[in-house]
């Protein structure tokens, strides 16, 4: 189930990168006219992002936390159509093999090394996330919070290496995967239900008709809305840290530029700051793993017990 | 007016300003009463901080719509 849901992730992530996805930067879609054809719009922004190369500390900005095209991994010859999209496939690949390391550890039942760190991980994901908000149904959507948790995890402290990129700092990329999320919710309580009686549980049983008028269209809202937060919250917190680290270390030429030695100067505070910033990234990689997966949790077990 | 399109800039820029304010305030007053419950229930440490992370995470999501409206303002 684990592999099944980080493929139809790698799928579904692919499927916008086609169309004019709202994760390019603004000058690409200025740049693509309307007319083009689908492939062309990938030529199209990764001229725009080399024309916007040398553009200010803005287009500097955007560069490096926007997705590039035509991405060639650790300077091979040959090219991955995104930079993100490699270090989605980087993050999964990494993902299954930490869960088959961890498998391969047990000796006896007793887990040693990365076996135990993941153990821990995985207990907690099971007893405090899953069982606690889904009750008795969660062992049945505990792998797929599970690969949330760790697939999340591992995306976010990936783009904390040099050179790499944050894949859920896409919004194609937390698109998939708050569409899956939403996938769950409604099998949750379609599987309980059927069709009829899970749409039916989204009101409570027993109001009046004035006031089912108000609410029938709001919790409709609301069943869309919360894969939509999902999705915001997680590629709002995995591009801000990102985006703030670049404009911390962009302080240096900045202030160089308008006098040398308040650029030298400069350079120990952006340092810092930026370390700072950096082992905020670090917390925030582990929190938003929880956040998005205890989320999930709470809205599978909303529409599997809708009386409480 | 010049550049109409500036002042999409400026409303970005007081917006999210706002947006900002108003989660800060929601999330400081949320962790202040937290911290008081947790400081008078010790016990109940765990079920609290559990509670403020659900309540902290919906008002992030609040905040986070104001913010996409202000990215719109600003890539249109």
């Amino acid at each position: 189930m684990m592999l099944s849901a980080l493929l139809l992730t790698l799928a579904l992530a692919q499927a916008p990168h086609q169309e004019p996805a709202p994760a390019t930067p603004p000058g690409a879609e200025i740049a693509a006219s309307p007319a083009a054809e689908a492939p062309k719009e990938g030529e199209a922004h990764g001229a725009a992002a080399e024309g916007e190369g040398h553009g200010g500390p803005s287009a500097v900005l955007m560069h490096h936390v926007t997705d590039q095209a035509d991405y060639h991994p650790f300077g091979l010859p040959f090219a991955f159509p995104s930079k993100h999209l490699f270090f989605l496939i980087f993050a999964m690949l990494l993902v299954i093999l930490a869960a088959r390391l961890a498998i391969a550890s047990y000796k006896d039942g007793t887990p040693s090394g990365i076996g135990s760190v993941v153990e821990t991980l995985v207990v907690y994901v099971r007893d405090e996330i899953a069982m606690k908000n889904i009750g008795h149904d969660g062992a049945k959507y505990t792998p797929l919070l599970l690969s949330f948790f760790f697939f999340i995890l591992f995306a976010a402290l990936f783009g904390l290496f040099p050179f790499s990129a944050t894949a859920t700092g896409n919004l194609s990329v937390t698109l998939a995967l708050a569409a899956i999320s939403f996938a769950a919710q409604m099998h949750a309580g379609i599987s309980k239900y059927g069709v009829v009686g899970h749409f039916k549980n989204l009101v409570p049983h027993g109001l009046p008709t004035p006031i089912l008028i108000v609410m029938i269209p709001i919790e409709i809202m609301s069943m869309f809305t919360k894969p939509f937060a999902l999705m915001i919250r997680l590629f709002a917190n995995m591009l801000a840290g990102h985006m703030m680290i670049a404009a911390l270390l962009m302080l240096v030429p900045l202030c160089a530029a308008i006098s040398q030695t308040l650029g030298v100067v400069m350079i120990p505070i952006s340092l810092g700051m930026a370390l700072f910033i950096m082992c905020l990234e670090v917390l925030v990689a582990f929190i938003q793993a929880y956040v998005f997966t205890l989320f999930s949790a709470i809205f599978i077990g909303m529409y599997a017990h809708p009386a409480h | 007016m010049e550049n109409p399109v500036g002042l999409a800039y400026l409303a970005a820029g007081i917006g999210s300003g706002l947006a900002i304010i108003g989660g800060g305030l929601g999330i400081g007053k949320l962790a202040a009463s937290a911290m008081e419950g947790i400081a008078r229930q010790p016990n109940a440490s765990g079920d609290i901080r559990g509670a403020m992370i659900v309540a902290a995470g919906l008002i992030e999501g609040a905040t986070l719509f104001a913010l996409v409206i202000m990215i719109l303002l600003v890539i249109k």
